[in-house]
């Protein structure tokens, strides 16, 4: 404020005089009217000063009641959300299907070309399969008897590539007769649907197929492993489930026992029939394998064959006796 | 227009925000301005204590409707104009020669309580106020006003115009008047 201002007049001697003596004139405000000025600034001072508190204090309570609200709503509506998703799973009838996994870690490879499919692929192979496969049985279906879409629908774990046509639908190493059998196939599907929903983490929103009749079990995993090349059984099961006739008739040669079983219960003709070895199914039988020798579950080698639509097991297997 | 950290702009908006020191400011650095420039035109320190007072109020009140588009001095000496003009058409004004003699000795007996001032100073000085009163009180109300505003509130003759609601060239004219007046009035002691 020091500037002069535009149309100001130059000022003159008359200018300067009139200052020099206002500057010597001690004339000023009474005491009395300086205090009230300066008093009554100061008390309207002070009631500025207490409004503008009010109003930050106003404003700072309007901005905060707000940014909690939505946030428990949100929460609360996230949380709703999360259960309408996520709680129909745990009573669905069935496994849901997974759409990850891939057809590569479904089929297993050759057992000559490369090594035996890890646990975890060969674990998730029958839910790839189950994919793969519209055609899943009714649970009322699978109850009553069995079902051949229920074998053809596990028939993924053993692909051999294209040996044989029934290799693509052959069985899985779980196929068991359980699973047939009425009264536990319900229940036994519930709580693979329940196992394997906590398995995935519920990774796929898509519904749940319908129970399949025939759910992964552990016997894959088995299935998947190395040959027991130190049991003569063993290697006797796994060359007539990989339909390896050399080695199944170097086994033979070794008189081992034929019908020894697996873990579930599973004998070579079962394996063989399961994975659709027609040869391997005719050397065993040739060599007295028993056609009639139930696996764990109870499932026989005929109703197996007839499952998976393998006809000339099925004819093998009556001719050699099987029931 | 720029507002630095201390100017009267600056004070006024703390003030008006409630900070009493500002206003404390303000006042100190104003006041003989205005007291001057009341004084000097009413002729009587009693009202002009009054007006004083009116016009700080007014200031402490309306702090918060100041808005920056003119300059402080500008709004602060139209707010003691138009308190003058009031006083004016309630009570005429009080001064006369004689009480305006009154109050030019009363000026001059200040000047010389200057502990500081010799004895020749003071004589001047005494001399000097004596005549510079009696020489405003001589000049017309208008031209009296228009040059207190000019040497107290340092304003433009735009800015006097426009508090006096007068023309531009009218107010050129006052202030031309005035100092012609006083020059002639003061030619012996300049």
């Amino acid at each position: 404020m020091t500037e002069v201002p535009p149309g100001r007049e130059d000022s003159d001697d008359v200018d300067d005089l009139y200052r020099r003596a206002s500057d010597l004139d001690a004339s000023r405000p009474s005491d009395s009217t300086r205090r009230r000025i300066l008093n009554h600034a100061a008390q309207l001072a002070e009631q500025r000063a207490a409004r503008n508190d009010a109003a930050r204090f106003g404003r700072r309570r309007g901005a905060n009641q707000p940014w909690w609200r939505p946030a428990i709503f949100g929460t609360l509506a996230a949380a709703a959300l999360a259960g309408l998703l996520v709680t129909p799973r745990f009573f669905a009838p069935g496994t849901p299907p997974t759409a990850t996994v891939s057809p590569a870690q479904s089929s297993r490879p050759s057992p000559a070309s490369a090594p035996p499919p890890t646990a975890q692929a060969t674990r998730q192979s029958p839910e790839a399969a189950a994919d793969a496969q519209p055609n899943s049985p009714s649970p009322a279906k699978a109850q009553g008897n069995l079902e051949p879409q229920a074998f053809a629908r596990n028939a993924a774990p053993s692909a051999e590539p294209a040996a044989e046509p029934a290799a693509k639908n052959a069985p899985p190493m779980a196929l068991s007769g359980a699973r047939a059998r009425s009264g536990l196939v319900a229940s036994d599907r519930a709580e693979d649907a329940k196992r394997m929903q906590a398995a995935s983490g519920a990774q796929s929103a898509a519904p749940p197929a319908p129970a399949p009749a025939l759910a992964p079990a552990p016997a894959l995993a088995r299935a998947g492993r190395a040959p027991e090349t130190s049991d003569p059984a063993a290697a006797l099961r796994r060359a007539a489930e990989t339909g390896d006739i050399q080695q199944l008739q170097t086994l033979l040669d070794q008189q081992p026992v034929i019908d020894a079983r697996d873990a579930d219960g599973r004998t070579a003709l079962m394996l063989a029939t399961l994975h659709g070895r027609g040869q391997a199914v005719d050397v065993l039988l040739a060599h007295g394998a028993d056609p009639n020798a139930a696996d764990g579950q109870g499932a026989t080698p005929l109703q197996a064959a007839a499952a998976g639509h393998q006809q000339a097991i099925v004819e093998a297997l009556q001719r050699a006796g099987a029931r | 227009m720029t507002v630095d950290a201390e100017s009267d702009e600056t004070l006024i908006a703390r003030y008006g925000r409630g900070d009493a020191a500002a206003f404390d400011l303000l006042y100190r650095r104003h006041e003989m301005r205005i007291w001057r420039y009341l004084q000097r035109n009413v002729g009587n320190r009693a009202t002009a204590d009054e007006l004083m007072q009116e016009v700080w109020f007014a200031v402490a009140r309306d702090a918060g409707r100041y808005a920056p588009a003119a300059r402080f001095t500008t709004w602060l000496f139209t707010i003691a104009h138009n308190r003058m003009i009031d006083s004016f058409r309630t009570n005429r004004r009080q001064t006369s020669l004689e009480t305006l003699g009154y109050e030019a000795e009363s000026v001059v007996q200040q000047l010389t309580a200057d502990p500081e001032a010799g004895p020749l100073a003071a004589a001047v000085a005494r001399e000097q106020a004596a005549v510079l009163m009696g020489a405003l009180e001589q000049l017309p109300d208008e031209q009296r006003e228009a040059f207190l505003l000019q040497v107290e509130g340092d304003l433009s003759v735009e800015e006097i115009a426009a508090i006096t609601k007068s023309s531009f060239e009218t107010t050129k004219s006052r202030l031309r008047y005035a100092r012609s007046k006083l020059r002639e009035l003061l030619k012996e002691c300049v």
